[in-house]
């Protein structure tokens, strides 16, 4: 079964004259632990998709299904609850809280969620070494780089254990080379740890750390492309793939 | 400890200058109550324990409806009720003292108190600072106050002379007691019987005092029942009679300070609801992003109450501590006042246990109210808010929310409010009102801002900066307006509160030139406790008629009657001649009319008091209690003098008085000179004939104006010191949003220098847009103000405190103005300064 269904989501932003079709019946899954990227053009509906994917947003028509819940059956305190348990995003500006250290901003899913402070803690410090920042532990956000804001916001997507991680564009704010580290921590997610992550990127190398990549325009999928993880570099096939849909 | 209270306690102690600046507007707000319902109850304290003294400090006081004696057997009928502890009858009488009556200085007349000194002893306290106190055995015997011995240059063992029915009678002065509080006649204490005596009075008395052995209400008012039903109609009890003035004035400081507090309460809760809505506006993206990671909106509105209830804590503790500090500090300043001026020793101030959880739970609790709606707002913030690129935070606003729609509403209630002329609307519009300008001003800032920019686009030409700062403004209408209505409830408060005052002593003051306008009076010992007051017949007013210069002569003459059972003062006036060189403030009736009609039948003017409490109006007839029966009179006019203002008072002809209540002693005289008169030829004449009448002393109306105007003056300073303890922290509160405001814009200012601005144009442009948030503040300050002091002058007039009409406070919004702008400019010079101090990179890094 796949962890998440989407059916025919449809996302009409305004009405009237100025309404704009973010998305447009849009169907895709997503497999338990599997990576996928979402690629298209600026304004496709990339973000749009993983909004509602990830609960944050509803959507005009259809549906989403986590694993067999269907999103919209569910009240805001229900889909909070889910986000906490079962979503774990990371954003594009990092979005800490700047008056938390990281373990603090790391271990706030589980703090939310009731887990003591000492025991939300402690995972949180595992994740945070376990992407690589055993040292920094007690730093502020603004203490830390981008790149290592980024992997906090990832030990604190991973602290509360959710099947699906949800990144937009979460290396559009780094330089190629912290990107490539957080593009190959994601991967490491979905390999090492058995999360499914959907990561949504316009740059062909980032996207060519997935194992699958859907490509969006319009708001409407257009193509949905396996790639092969055999060490290879795929980001050749995926920049040819990307100019071709483009034309 | 709960994931909200550490997330609370971090966000406060991470921004140190915010977390200060908010929690000294609760600190403040705090300060204002705390130090006022210390410092009030002392003052009233002072006040009625003066009360007290002067009254006998007793539970009952029984005295005859006509004022006349009675005899001692009533006082045995008082003692057999049970439930009485102690009781004590005394003679009290005032006497007239002549002219160069004692070897040195002048008394007008003294109050002779026959008293039984064991039985007045079980009833109350007569210290005395020397000698002893009258003890059973004593006959001749006497005690006086310091007052009366310093000025008639007496001392302990001395004897004291005392013209009497019998001739001089001379008492040995056995004890001197401290002088006394209140104004009147100094208290001459003798044995009963000397005073019965002396008084031709055998066994009469005119006063019981009584205390009760319970101090429950149920219990004391059978207690009174019983004994007026025993005493029968014709007795008056538990009525502190000429004190009534004086509690009429503590009912008024009362009702002032209470409206103080409140206006207090509502400035801290407006400035603390400020606050958190700049904050939650300021963190939409944490918010947004605690809800994307699975905070619940309980959770946010649990966040946001946790550090209302951290700071109300904090500033309560705080405002409490420095509310203390200050109340003492003005009561120990108010105090060398209050001796002056009410001869009142202020005790030090009390706080009731009451107070502090009143307090404590005001200052929390309206923390928390205030914080509730943001905090509400707060749990409202999308998740997807903490997504989207904060590129610009341009307001996309509709021209016209439902909020500024309601607001507009308001404000037409307000309106409506006003004209509908019915206090209780017209109440309710101010703050309709108030609240109106709140919601509606962010659509009002464009334009305003607009205007004012012009203006300063003049000022500061060629900056560019006036456009920058307007543009700011505009960019963000609410948050400039959340600045704005800081400025402009404190600027409204100071509005309101001169405008009420310059109203009040206006009406005072007009009031006082008409009552008091003739040139010469001739005034008893104690105005306004007439009943004391021992007057002339009328060969007097005759002979001073005689006088070559003296134009028109006025009298007044005094009666006590009771309508519906309660009091009310008799004045007699002549028709003709009142009005010429008197006259009354009239809020109903045609003043020519009205004494016309006096003079035709049992006609009544009534003040405003009588007419408020009793519940009359023009046209209605009332019974008044007489000697010879109850009598019906016809009301013909409303209208007020200055001295009776605040005891319930009629006036009719001198006929009436004379008629039904058989008094024709003058008890103060008003004449006016004849044109092109000698003033100091007849001054020198009418002197001459007063040396015969030693219990009226000669004023010139101009110098007793002034005279009262300066005491008048006096009391108002104290509502001023409370305008400034109020006045403070709503200007402290505008400059904190303000600072606010600058911290908020940080990153924003780190652009703007990152793009190229130098610091002077940093400075310039901060410095220019608080003045315009400070002009817009103040130009609604100003509409709230007026519309707020016009409301209570209303309110004052139509509960009969006061008659007062009102007065445009023309010096309070030029004031209000320089002030507004004034703290615009230096609630705006620190952030600016830092602004343009400001580290380029940690700006842009500032979350
Ligand atoms: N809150 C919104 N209101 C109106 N239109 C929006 C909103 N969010 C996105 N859109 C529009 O929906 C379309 C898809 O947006 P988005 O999903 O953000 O695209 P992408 O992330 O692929 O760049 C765009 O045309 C965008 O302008
Ligand atoms: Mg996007």
């Amino acid at each position: 079964m796949s962890l998440v269904q989407t059916q025919e989501l449809t996302k009409v932003y305004g009405a009237g004259d100025t309404a704009v079709t973010a998305l447009d019946h849009v169907n895709v899954h997503v497999n338990p632990g599997e990576f996928v990227a979402v690629m298209g053009p600026s304004g496709c509906g990339k973000s749009t998709l993983l909004h509602l994917v990830g609960g944050l947003d509803r959507p005009t028509s259809g549906r989403v299904w986590i694993e067999d819940t269907s999103l919209g059956d569910l009240n805001d305190d229900k889909l909070t609850e889910l986000r906490r348990r079962k979503i774990g995003f990371v954003f594009q500006f990092f979005n800490l809280i700047p008056v938390l250290d990281a373990t603090e901003n790391a271990a706030l899913p589980l703090t939310l969620d009731g887990t003591s402070p000492g025991d939300a803690k402690k995972k949180a410090r595992a994740w945070l070494t376990r992407v690589g920042l055993g040292n920094r532990l007690t730093s502020r956000p603004d203490q830390l780089s981008g790149g290592q804001q980024q992997r906090v916001a990832i030990a604190r997507a991973l602290a509360a254990e959710p099947a699906l991680v949800l990144a937009d564009e979460p290396t559009g704010n780094l330089d190629t080379h912290s990107g490539d580290e957080i593009a190959g921590l994601l991967r490491q997610v979905s390999d090492e740890w058995q999360r499914a992550v959907v990561m949504v990127t316009h740059d062909p190398r980032i996207a060519a750390y997935a194992d699958r990549i859907v490509f969006l325009k319009d708001g409407r999928v257009v193509d949905d492309t396996k790639l092969k993880q055999d060490g290879s570099d795929n980001t050749q096939m995926v920049t040819g793939k990307m100019h071709a849909l483009a034309e | 400890m709960p994931i909200q209270f550490t997330l609370a306690a971090r966000y406060l102690w991470g921004r140190k200058l915010r977390t200060f600046l908010t929690t000294l507007a609760i600190v403040f707000g705090v300060l204002v109550i705390f130090s006022m319902n210390i410092l009030l109850p002392t003052m009233l304290q002072a006040f009625q324990s003066s009360i007290l003294t002067a009254s006998g400090q007793v539970d009952l006081t029984i005295t005859h409806k006509s004022g006349e004696t009675f005899s001692t057997r009533v006082l045995d009928q008082v003692e057999n009720v049970s439930g009485i502890r102690a009781a004590s009858g005394t003679l009290e009488r005032p006497v007239n003292i002549p002219t160069n009556f004692f070897r040195q200085g002048n008394v007008g007349a003294v109050s002779l108190i026959g008293l039984e000194p064991k039985a007045a002893q079980a009833l109350r306290d007569y210290s005395v600072q020397a000698g002893r106190f009258l003890r059973s055995g004593d006959t001749n015997a006497a005690v006086i106050t310091a007052g009366l011995a310093d000025a008639v240059g007496l001392k302990l063992g001395d004897e004291l002379p005392v013209p009497t029915a019998q001739g001089v009678v001379r008492f040995k002065i056995v004890g001197i007691r401290p002088a006394q509080a209140l104004p009147g006649n100094e208290p001459v204490y003798v044995p009963l019987a000397q005073a019965q005596k002396v008084l031709s009075l055998p066994n009469r008395i005119n006063t019981i005092q009584a205390n009760y052995n319970t101090n429950d209400a149920a219990p004391r008012a059978v207690i009174e029942q019983t004994i007026q039903n025993i005493l029968g109609s014709e007795y008056q009890l538990g009525g502190l009679g000429s004190s009534s003035e004086l509690f009429a004035s503590i009912g008024l400081a009362q009702q002032g300070s209470n409206l103080f507090g409140f206006l207090a309460l509502f400035m801290g809760g407006f400035v603390i609801f400020n606050t958190f809505r700049t904050i939650v506006a300021e963190r939409r993206r944490d918010i947004g992003m605690l809800r994307a990671v699975g905070a619940s909106r309980r959770t946010i509105v649990a966040l946001f109450l946790a550090e209302g209830l951290l700071q109300g804590i904090l500033g309560t503790a705080i405002g409490i501590g420095m509310g203390y500090l200050a109340g003492v500090g003005i009561t120990s300043l108010m105090s060398g006042m209050f001796e002056q001026f009410l001869h009142v020793q202020m005790g030090a101030p009390v706080v009731e246990p009451s107070l502090l959880i009143i307090t404590t739970l005001l200052g929390i609790g309206v923390t928390l109210f205030s914080g509730l709606l943001p905090a509400w707002n707060a749990s409202r913030v999308t998740p997807l808010e903490a997504l989207r690129p904060s590129v610009a935070d341009v307001e996309a606003r509709k021209p016209w929310s439902k909020a500024n729609i309601a607001g507009a509403g308001l404000i037409v209630i307000a309106i409506l409010g006003l004209l509908s002329n019915n206090i209780a609307f017209v109440a309710l519009g101010g703050f309709a009102f108030l609240i109106g300008l709140v919601l509606i001003a962010p659509v009002l800032v464009k334009p305003l801002a607009n205007i004012f920019s012009a203006v300063l686009g003049v000022i500061f030409a060629r900056q560019g900066t006036a456009s920058l700062a307007q543009g700011n403004l505009t960019r963000q209408p609410s948050r400039a307006a959340i600045t704005a209505s800081a400025t402009m409830i404190g600027l409204a408060i100071i509005v309101a509160v001169v405008g009420v005052m310059v109203s009040i002593t206006g009406g005072i003051y007009s009031v006082l030139e008409k009552s008091l306008g003739s040139d010469y009076l001739l005034i008893p010992p104690s105005l306004g406790v007439w009943s004391s007051d021992v007057g002339a017949d009328a060969a007097l007013a005759d002979r001073l008629r005689s006088v070559y210069g003296v134009g028109v002569v006025s009298t007044l003459r005094f009666a006590s009657t009771t309508v519906n059972d309660e009091q009310v003062n008799l004045l007699g006036v002549d028709p003709v001649a009142f009005p010429q060189v008197s006259g009354l403030n009239f809020t109903e009736g045609d003043p020519h009319d009205a004494f016309a009609q006096l003079a035709q039948g049992r006609n009544l003017i009534v003040n405003g008091m009588t007419a408020t409490q009793l519940k009359v109006k023009l046209g209605d007839t009332v019974k008044l209690s007489s000697p010879e029966g109850e009598q019906t009179y016809r009301i013909v006019g409303i209208g007020s003098d200055f001295i009776n203002t605040k005891i319930m008072t009629a006036y009719t002809s001198q006929q009436n008085l004379k008629r039904d209540f058989h008094k024709t002693e003058d008890v103060l005289i008003q004449l006016n000179l004849a044109p092109g008169a000698d003033a100091v030829q007849v001054e020198a004449r009418l002197q001459e004939i007063l040396a015969k009448y030693p219990q009226f002393k000669l004023i010139s109306g101009k110098a007793y104006l002034q005279e009262s105007q300066q005491l008048f003056d006096a009391a108002f300073s104290i509502y001023y010191v409370m305008l400034v303890v109020l006045a403070l922290p709503s200007l402290i509160a505008m400059l904190n949003t303000l600072a606010i405001g600058v911290l908020e814009r940080t990153r924003e200012i780190g652009m703007l220098r990152a793009i190229g601005a130098t610091r002077r144009q940093v400075r310039r442009t901060i410095l220019t847009e608080a003045l315009l948030l400070a002009a817009t503040g103040t130009a609604f300050g100003l509409l709230g103000g007026l519309y707020l002091g016009y409301v209570m002058v209303l309110g004052m007039s139509a509960s009969g405190i006061m008659p007062v009409a009102y007065s445009f406070p023309l010096a309070g919004i030029l004031a209000a103005i320089a002030i507004g702008l004034l703290f615009g400019v230096i609630a705006a010079l620190l952030p600016a300064r830092q602004a343009a101090q400001m580290n380029i990179i940690r700006a842009l890094r500032y979350e």
